[in-house]
């Protein structure tokens, strides 16, 4: 691991991810914290110590995210896709497709050779397709997220869901509860109601293999595990899957 | 056309197909001389046996048409005479989407056409049909490949565009018929248009049916539309009477031959023995629901996923949708038809159809409905699939509960597309509704 | 930079010279019409309205922005001033509007819903001729204008003039120095500027021309119109040029002019004389013709689909259009919806950007 010759900074709405590389776009360092409401000045101090704290006063950043614009330090502005895709392509070494299912939206990425993104495709207008649909779900149940990919996986029966709204969603899980169907196949129901969504939108985005998630959602092993079967391809979580954004936009500083 | 093709249409439709379903009829019949007593709902429709093998009939034939006779694809607001005494097979995609949805198979297709980037937001009718096409699935069998799409605007302009889409995918002639919206009286020019349209139309159908038409037989096929027409307002004007012998559920079903058999003679035959089996459920006292307490007037197209749901639940209640502005639709045209001018009569007929109409002439429509039938109020379907029947609905509810007094409640929902229906939204809105006309 | 003068400015002298206004909404109407009648035709696409409450009180929530902002300014006193409100028919929802404020929601004004027909055959020409002669009728008993045949014509010519114009504009996009929002508002002066001041103004602009053409990827833009204008503003900064265009509001109604000596067949048959429109019934080949025939003669480089949501005629032909564009020339999409009532998303920002910077 050599010195920091660029740095990469992802300001999302959930989260800012801070990436520094070395000359071979290795991860010298990395950082994750949750956004401030004061996401400018945050960005700011936060690359001002990174700065400091590897020698690094001079190396090109480049921001992507929510946020990327508020970053005055920023050599360049580059949106999350094109970030993205060259931080998993760097990560696999060869063409694929990525998909990110985030807090607020959802993204799908093919990804070319050198990084380059062959198409995109995102859901954004509908909460029902992004991890909010989880959430929503798993505080109205009154369960952690991290224990309803498992839940989700328990046993092989599942209830379906007919409602694709969060709203419509949340009332009428509350309503097979009080019928007496049991918690684990309503989850797993949800799930797939999440998932089919998802992998509508991979398929018109042309997905092909090897697929790759990120996202904070892609720790759902049960995400994981259901898109696979609904997309007949093998569906991988690449290593620091959050960090994908950042890491790409300090490679593309470099 | 084929030799081969009309061997085995023979075969298969005249031959086999015939025999077997008239058994299916004799079969059904029997099951419903003898129906399962429903603890609010009167005894099925006796006819109910020979409008299934009038249906499977269609679907049949169109399952043998290819090569032995011209298949149209048209739209359910479209001048078919023509068409009919041509001797095209005529299939209406709106019906085979009405099939679908009622069989819980369109959201199967909508998801397919969503999947090839057909926007969720577009009608479910086209959604379904477009599904249907592109993956070749669909519920009845097989669908025969149009030779000829025809187009009538007179429903909405949303056809255009879906048919445009059919005629790319196909690569068949399509024929337009623009209907100017009538906003207040049809002008002389716009007759004029449609006429010269429907002109047109014809020159084109000869040429793909390889054949001319027969002033008598155009002739002919438009008396049986009028009189199968005239029937049916006939029919539906029965649940004028209190309680009701049949309801809008029923008359959904039933205005099957209207939409895809109209200028057939077994039609005008079916429509007739429907009457005399209303007029013998008056005589023997036999009516929809065993106990009729509120009556109400359905507007705009039903919700095809869940007629049995919805009907069970106003059954429950003893409430008996007695007319609907849907079923109406195919019946008050009926005296503009005129056999002896068949093109220039078919012009005027299909601009005044209800949805090319102003929405000051629908809540006209409805006030009228709920006057000729003693209605308590209306439920008002808010289609999200159906533009030109929905814009306009709040101030068409607005005028019925504040200068006329009626009760009205506005649904939204979707014809065909089960994920815009919200079970708990629509039973609580309807429970409530139904609990105001109550007290 | 040629001055464009405001809406604003452009009313307020015209009424100065007792001229009338009417408001019309979209999308084909023909200018000529209501020059003829001594009226200035300021066309209402994408209001200033943000809150489209009065337009939801009556319009379901699947209803587009164009009508339910429309219906909004109408209903919040935006078309106070006008003499006349024409909502010519161009669509189911379009349709319903114009019906709503003939039943149920009159405005003070008269309202007139020209019909302008689906097809483009001699039948519809002479039905359309007809139609505008009717309404002709009915503008002379409003304002008391009785133009003869001549002063008809020359109304059909100077709209033909500007028309020509406005595609000379285009046409010579890549050698104007102006940003995208600066063309933007100058071919958009169309919508209100009378035909002679817009095609004075026009001419001025193309005085301004460069030898040099714009750096940049080319950029085609297809929808109804170019709101939210902010939307321009994300090209101009990602340093594309809008060369070509396939807007309702302005590139689908480069209308030719008519052929014919009687002046009310001649205006209908320019008004039927515009590019492939997905509210009309042109095949889909034919679309994607025209529309790659308008990249490769711009050098587009990327097309970005700008939809209003709930928009049917725009979304039906969509994914033919793309594959085609895809097939022929291997040209990448963006597709976007926008609501006309709210400021452009996030979301939309990081898809110009990220289709600009795969073009690099």
């Amino acid at each position: 691991m050599g010195s920091t010759v660029a740095l990469g900074i992802d300001l999302g709405s959930t989260t800012t991810k801070l990436v520094a590389v070395d000359a071979t776009g290795a991860l010298v360092h990395h950082s994750v914290q949750s956004t401030a409401p004061t996401m400018a000045q945050q960005a700011a101090a936060l690359v001002a110590q990174a700065r400091l704290d590897l020698g690094a006063p001079d190396a090109p950043l480049v921001a992507t995210g929510y946020g990327r614009h508020l970053v005055q330090d920023a050599a360049r502005q580059v949106t999350e896709i094109t970030c993205h895709a060259r931080g998993v392509f760097h990560a696999t070494g060869q063409p694929c497709t990525l998909i990110d299912i985030g807090g607020q939206d959802t993204k799908v990425i093919t990804i070319g050779a050198g990084g380059k993104v062959m198409s995109f495709a995102m859901n954004d207008k509908c909460a029902a397709g992004t991890g909010r649909f989880l959430e929503v779900a798993a505080q109205r149940l009154q369960l952690p997220i991290d224990a309803f990919g498992p839940l989700a996986l328990e046993g092989d029966a599942e209830e379906p869901l007919s409602s694709t709204c969060v709203v419509f969603a949340e009332s009428e899980m509350i309503s097979l509860l009080a019928r007496g169907v049991a918690l684990a196949p309503i989850v797993r129901g949800l799930h797939r109601s999440l998932v089919r969504r998802v992998a509508a939108l991979a398929r018109g985005a042309g997905a092909q293999a090897p697929v790759l998630l990120s996202g904070g959602v892609a720790r759902n092993p049960a995400v994981r595990a259901l898109l696979e079967a609904e997309l007949g391809l093998a569906v991988v979580v690449p290593p620091h899957p959050q960090l994908a954004g950042a890491w790409g936009a300090a490679l593309l500083a470099g | 056309m084929s030799l081969l093709a009309s061997a085995r249409y023979h075969l298969n439709v005249d031959l086999i197909g015939n025999g077997f379903l008239r058994y299916e009829r004799r079969k059904l019949e029997r099951k419903l001389a003898n129906p399962r007593p429903h603890p609010h709902l009167g005894p099925p429709l006796v006819t109910a046996a020979e409008l299934k093998e009038l249906i499977s009939r269609h679907y049949l034939k169109g399952r043998y048409a290819s090569g032995h006779k011209p298949v149209a694809w048209v739209t359910s607001g479209a001048p078919v005479e023509f068409l009919q005494a041509l001797g095209f097979f005529l299939l209406y995609p709106e019906n085979h989407g009405a099939v679908c949805g009622i069989r819980r198979k369109a959201e199967e297709y909508c998801s397919a056409a969503e999947d090839l980037g057909y926007s969720r937001d577009i009608c479910s009718y086209a959604r379904t049909d477009i599904g249907s096409v592109m993956t070749g699935k669909t519920p009845v069998g097989t669908l025969p490949r149009p030779d000829l799409l025809v187009c009538c605007t007179n429903i909405c302009q949303t056809v255009l565009y879906w048919y445009r889409v059919l005629a790319e995918h196909f690569g068949c002639p399509l024929v337009i018929i623009d209907t100017p919206f009538v906003y207040d009286s049809a002008s002389d020019h716009s007759v004029a248009y449609v006429l010269r349209q429907i002109e047109q139309a014809v020159e084109v159908a000869e040429r793909v049916a390889g054949r001319s038409l027969e002033p008598d037989k155009l002739r002919q096929v438009t008396q049986l539309s009028r009189d199968a027409v005239d029937l049916w307002m006939q029919v539906l004007e029965r649940c004028r009477h209190r309680p009701a012998p049949m309801t809008a559920f029923d008359a959904f079903i039933q205005l099957a031959p209207i939409v895809e058999m109209r200028g057939e003679d077994f039609a005008v035959g079916y429509y007739q023995r429907l009457l005399a089996a209303l007029d013998q459920r008056i005589a023997d006292g036999v009516w929809a629901l065993k106990d009729e307490r509120l009556r109400l007037v359905w507007d705009n197209l039903p919700i095809w996923h869940r007629m049995r749901w919805l009907g069970e639940r106003f059954a429950e209640r003893g409430v008996a949708l007695v007319a609907s502005t849907y079923t109406n639709a195919w019946g008050e045209l009926a005296p503009l038809i005129d056999p002896a001018h068949p093109l220039e009569s078919g012009a005027r007929t299909y601009l005044h159809a209800i949805l090319n109409r102003s929405t000051g002439h629908k809540l006209n429509v409805i006030k009228g409905l709920v006057s000729d039938y003693q209605a308590d109020g209306v439920v008002l379907h808010s289609d999200r699939s159906c533009k030109p029947y929905s814009v306009g609905q709040i101030d068409q509810r607005g005028r019925l509960v504040g200068a006329e007094g009626v009760p009205a409640l506005l649904l939204e929902a979707d014809h065909n597309d089960p994920r815009s229906f919200s079970e708990e939204q629509v039973a609580a809105r309807l429970d409530a509704f139904l609990e105001i006309l109550e007290s | 930079m040629v001055e464009v003068p405001s809406r604003g400015a452009t009313i307020a002298a015209w009424r100065e010279q007792g001229g009338g206004i009417a408001a019309v909404f979209p999308i084909h109407h023909p200018r000529a019409l209501w020059r003829a009648y001594g009226l200035l035709p300021v066309e209402v696409w994408g209001p200033p309205v943000t809150d489209t409450s009065r337009g939801d009180a009556r319009l379901q929530a699947y209803t587009c922005s164009v009508v339910r902002c429309g219906l909004a300014f109408l209903e919040s006193g935006g078309l106070e001033d006008v003499d006349l409100v024409v909502v010519p028919h161009a669509c189911d929802s379009l349709q319903g509007l114009g019906s709503l404020l003939l039943d149920f929601a009159p405005p003070r004004q008269p309202v007139i819903t020209p019909y302008i027909p689906r097809t483009r055959d001699a039948a519809a020409a002479e039905f359309l001729a007809h139609e505008l002669r009717s309404v002709g009728l009915r503008l002379a008993e409003i304002t008391g204008h009785q133009p003869d045949a001549a002063a008809v014509m020359a109304c059909n010519q100077a709209e033909a003039q500007a028309d020509r114009q406005r595609l000379a504009l285009f046409e010579a996009r890549r050698h104007l120095p102006l940003t995208n929002l600066e063309f933007y508002r100058l071919v958009r002066a169309r919508e209100y500027l009378p035909a002679q001041d817009f095609a004075a103004l026009a001419q001025a602009a193309l005085a301004e021309r460069i030898d040099e053409a714009l750096p940049g990827p080319g950029v085609m833009l297809s929808g109804l119109l170019p709101e939210p204008m902010a939307l321009l503003g994300v090209l101009d900064r990602a340093g594309a040029v809008v060369v070509a265009d396939d807007y309702a509001c302005s590139g689908r109604r480069h209308y030719r002019a008519g052929s014919s000596d009687e002046p009310w067949l001649n205006m209908a048959q320019s008004l039927l004389a515009g590019p492939p429109d997905p509210t009309l019934g042109h095949p889909i080949a034919q679309r994607v013709d025209h529309l790659v025939q308008a990249c490769q003669s711009a050098g587009v480089d990327a097309v970005i689909f700008h939809g209003v949501k709930f928009c049917e005629p725009e979304r039906f032909d969509l994914p033919m259009v793309q594959a085609g564009l895809q097939a022929r020339l291997g040209l990448p999409c963006v597709d976007l919806e926008v609501d006309l009532a709210s400021p452009l998303g996030h979301q939309a920002v990081t898809r110009i950007e990220a289709l600009v910077e795969g073009l690099s």
